[in-house]
């Protein structure tokens, strides 16, 4: 036989394409050929291909072999496609038999030496070939554990091409991916809440942000522990569901982040994003669009430190996706969604030399704080549900001098309270769904819609009468009055409490956003 | 007088590297504007008081055309800008009084009545809420009582003393930095406009004269000069304040600070003046009092504590006072949890009885 076939997937985006990649050996001058609109690193393949079989000791006859990467209208990108050439070339040479290649898909580079080497997207690539029925993906030895978090198909590990061609001609043995034991329980952080001195405030409010998934600002002097704190959410953030453990694994996978030893991610991913990031790199971008930050912080935390030292541009593009807990790439060539349903932990300064309303050390004038809030719009201000100032600590609660001082809660005790008010939330979302919803995501009380508020923030009389003053006197707009009854929900799930009571919508206004008109006087 | 020799006056008022002092010597001198203006080159030569930079300016001025110099003078027409010399009667007495009068004066509105009292009201720009609502409270009940208001129209307590001088329904006068036609900062043009119909704009600067930092130390001395007392709100220990309460001193006015904490930067100054010998002010009425005036508003004060107030917010309330004060400091007097303060403070908030100054700090809010 002159032809061989071989799967193999190509990873675009987050979503999969399944790809054939056809060999043919033909009497002709002798080269080697390859088509289907590749770019420039899957041409190269053909140079490792050849130079790997060699040195696995076959040769290859001088003959003229053209390989097609079907179907031929999508771009090709990536080194992944090398094994399944090599397969497909000696399927089509009749160095191993067609019929053990059926039912396969194959993913991997090839190195020189015939040593085959991992790539990134495993996991997506393997819940697509179990969508697609292939029931066996042969990959690189070292992505082995990261394909077996997917079930239901076979995963088998490669070393070199010689191994893969002994197993092929029933011969050799492949690596069994082994099922994955449980991790073992190391100390989860070095961090801790219980290491915070004073700033209650701020430790509830990270309290109720956590346990609603709701959007954080904290605004302090230099000094005052924003940074601290926001490294510290990790420690008090939910665990994770299965369903959602896979949804993130892939976007790192996707980006070849993943740790091959323990490739599931069990923890909510926290991504601090220094103020000089591209607007590229926060939301994704390339002409094969790739998540970025954003997107790595999906069903986690993504901490912006210095908020007003962002160049505009980057924060005004995080607008959308806060709102649709997504984004949306669109290219010449299509579409690409990807999954961003982040809570947005932000800290900034209250001016330019941060010590507003302290007299003593704050000279700047009023205009001069509105121009340094000016660099923050409005708009995404309103974004954010819960803003709270950060005080400098004094010395007494910092050395623990007080008389009243009490050790503060460590994390895992926050961690309870909120888990239970997860608990009650997923619960009480069952079956609904909304923009935060689906793929093993539930909503949460940030991410619930307007129907979902209107059942389950239902206020009373005395409530709605509150409310009512509130909204005239404190200058509510229409999103803010929705944020202070989400987080007034979050607070009542805390209390576990079945409605929202006056106290909880107290505590919320008290919380809600920054209006830069009412701020300085 | 007419118009054919006012237009004289407009061209040496113009003349800006050309001392005040000169001036009102030159036109004592000469008699009129328009003699200056032809003073003969021979005779510009000879007098001492002039420095050859002077005579130079001179000749080189009185190439304008008496065209030119009339376009100037319907322009301020148009603009419904007056104009006055220390030569007319309608200039206010009291600055003829001071040390360095200006020799002519720009304004829109009206200027300050002679016979009844006026007191200036001055800070700093970038002030507390404290000062800023003192600064308003003053203001509102000295015109209140007809006292005039004079101040600078600046950022801070100039702007709040003289706002709440507009609010008390009397009169006040902007003494500004640049030319009438100009505000500054640009953030006040509410106020400017307001202040042109109920009060009045003066300047030392023609039209057009752009606000140089230079002009404002020099408008200051017109500021005291209107004034029959100053008043300092809240001025830095050195501040553009202190050199207006010097100025007045200098002029013979009675100089009057507002007390504040001793640890707060921005009352240093006023402090300061305390320790000198400045009045206290203690309260508007005490002010009133010493000015002479009756209170017309007396009793009619109404005490917001009177409104009945549950126990927490009671608690709450008593810890606040008019510089803010965050939820650490608030916890920690008040002994309560954070949710139920933060609870408390909002109900307060919106009683209306409470202001967030910033997030998270809170000030009492004035009884105004």
């Amino acid at each position: 036989m002159a032809f061989g076939m071989v799967m193999s997937a190509a990873v675009q985006g987050l979503h999969v394409e399944m790809i054939h990649v056809e060999a043919d050996v033909s009497n002709g001058l002798p080269m080697f050929h390859m088509v289907g609109y590749l770019s420039s690193e899957v041409k190269e393949a053909s140079e490792r291909v050849r130079t790997a079989i060699r040195n696995t000791g076959i040769q290859i006859p001088a003959r003229k072999v053209v390989v097609n990467l079907a179907p031929a209208t999508m771009r090709k990108k990536g080194s992944s496609f090398d094994l399944p050439i090599a397969l497909a070339v000696l399927a089509a040479l009749d160095l191993i038999p067609g019929q053990a290649l059926e039912g396969t898909a194959v993913v991997g580079e090839l190195g020189l030496d015939g040593r085959v080497q991992k790539v990134s997207g495993v996991l997506p690539v393997a819940a697509a070939v179990k969508e697609a029925g292939i029931r066996r993906l042969i990959l690189p030895v070292e992505n082995m554990a990261e394909g077996a978090l997917t079930e239901g198909i076979e995963v088998l590990g490669a070393e070199t091409l010689e191994q893969i061609c002994g197993y092929l001609n029933g011969k050799e043995q492949l690596f069994f991916s082994r099922k994955e034991g449980k991790p073992e329980e190391k100390e989860r952080f070095p961090i801790d809440f219980q290491e915070i001195r004073g700033q209650e405030m701020v430790r509830r409010a990270a309290e109720v942000a956590v346990a609603g998934g709701h959007n954080l600002l904290m605004v302090g002097p230099p000094g005052s522990g924003k940074s601290m704190i926001a490294r510290r959410i990790p420690t008090i953030l939910p665990p994770l569901s299965r369903g959602e453990s896979m949804e993130i694994t892939k976007i790192y996978s996707v980006l070849g982040l993943v740790d091959q030893e323990h490739p599931l991610k069990t923890e909510r991913p926290f991504r601090e994003v220094h103020h000089t990031v591209s607007r590229a790199a926060l939301i994704g971008g390339g002409m094969i669009p790739v998540p970025g930050e954003i997107s790595l912080a999906h069903g986690g935390v993504l901490f912006l430190d210095e908020l007003a030292e962002f160049p505009k541009p980057v924060l005004e593009s995080l607008r959308q996706p806060l709102e649709e807990k997504r984004i949306r790439l669109s290219r010449r060539h299509g579409n690409y969604e990807f999954p961003a349903d982040f809570m947005l932990v932000a800290a900034m300064n209250p001016c330019a030399c941060g010590n507003y309303p302290d007299p003593e050390r704050c000279r700047c004038l009023p205009h001069q704080i509105q121009q340094y809030l000016g660099k923050v719009s409005q708009p995404f201000l309103d974004r954010m549900d819960l803003c709270v100032e950060v005080s400098r600590v004094s010395y007494d609660s910092l050395c623990m001098k007080s008389e009243s001082f009490q050790i503060p809660e460590n994390s895992e005790t926050i961690r309870e309270r909120i888990c239970r008010a997860r608990e009650i939330q997923s619960s009480r979302y069952q079956g609904e769904t909304g923009i935060g919803s689906g793929n093993g995501f539930h909503l949460t009380n940030a991410s619930m819609g307007i129907r979902q508020l209107e059942h389950f923030c239902r206020l009373g009389k005395e409530e709605e009468c509150l409310m009512q003053q509130a909204y005239a006197t404190l200058h509510l707009t229409a999103r803010t009055y929705h944020k202070v009854l989400k987080v007034a929900r979050t607070i009542a799930d805390l209390e576990e409490s079945e409605v929202v009571r006056e106290p909880h919508l107290m505590e919320a206004i008290g919380y809600r956003g920054l209006d830069k008109k009412y701020w300085s006087r | 007088m007419d118009e054919k020799t006012r237009i004289y006056e407009y061209w040496l008022a113009g003349i800006s590297s050309l001392s005040d002092r000169k001036k009102i010597w030159l036109q004592t001198e000469y008699k009129s504007a328009e003699a200056v203006y032809y003073i003969e080159e021979t005779e510009l030569c000879r007098l001492d008081i002039l420095t050859e930079k002077d005579r130079k300016v001179l000749r080189d001025r009185r190439r304008e055309t008496r065209k030119n110099m009339k376009e100037t003078g319907e322009k301020l027409v148009q603009e419904g800008i007056w104009f006055l010399t220390c030569f007319d009667e309608r200039y206010p007495k009291r600055l003829k009084k001071i040390e360095d009068p200006p020799y002519a004066l720009y304004g829109k509105g009206r200027l300050p009545d002679e016979e009844s009292l006026s007191a200036a009201i001055v800070g700093a720009r970038g002030c507390t809420v404290y000062g800023e609502r003192l600064a308003l409270e003053y203001g509102k009940i000295l015109a209140q009582n007809g006292v005039a208001v004079i101040s600078g129209l600046a950022r801070g307590i100039d702007g709040a003393g003289q706002r709440g001088a507009l609010n008390g329904g009397g009169y006040t006068c902007g003494v500004l930095g640049c030319g009438v036609d100009i505000c500054y900062p640009r953030e006040h043009i509410g106020l400017y406009m307001d202040i042109q119909k109920a009060g009045g704009l003066v300047s030392e600067f023609p039209p057009g004269r752009k606000p140089f930092s230079s002009n404002f130390p020099r408008r200051n001395r017109i500021i005291s000069g209107l004034a029959d007392v100053v008043l300092v709100m809240e001025a830095r220990k050195k501040s553009g304040s202190l050199i207006t309460a010097d100025l007045a001193l200098e002029q013979g006015k009675d100089v009057y600070a507002l007390p504040g904490p001793v640890n707060s930067p921005l009352s240093e100054g006023c402090n300061l003046l305390i320790r000198q010998g400045a009045g206290i002010l203690l309260s508007p009425e005490d002010l009133l009092k010493e000015l002479g005036i009756q209170n017309k508003r007396l009793g009619k004060k109404s005490d917001k504590n009177e409104i009945m107030l549950e126990s927490p917010e009671n608690i709450v309330y008593s810890c606040l006072g008019l510089y803010p004060e965050g939820m650490d400091q608030l916890a920690a007097e008040t002994g309560l949890a954070i949710p139920e303060l933060l609870r408390t403070l909002v109900s307060l908030q919106m009683k209306g009885l409470v202001t967030e100054v910033s997030r998270n700090y809170y000030v009492k809010t004035c009884c105004d």
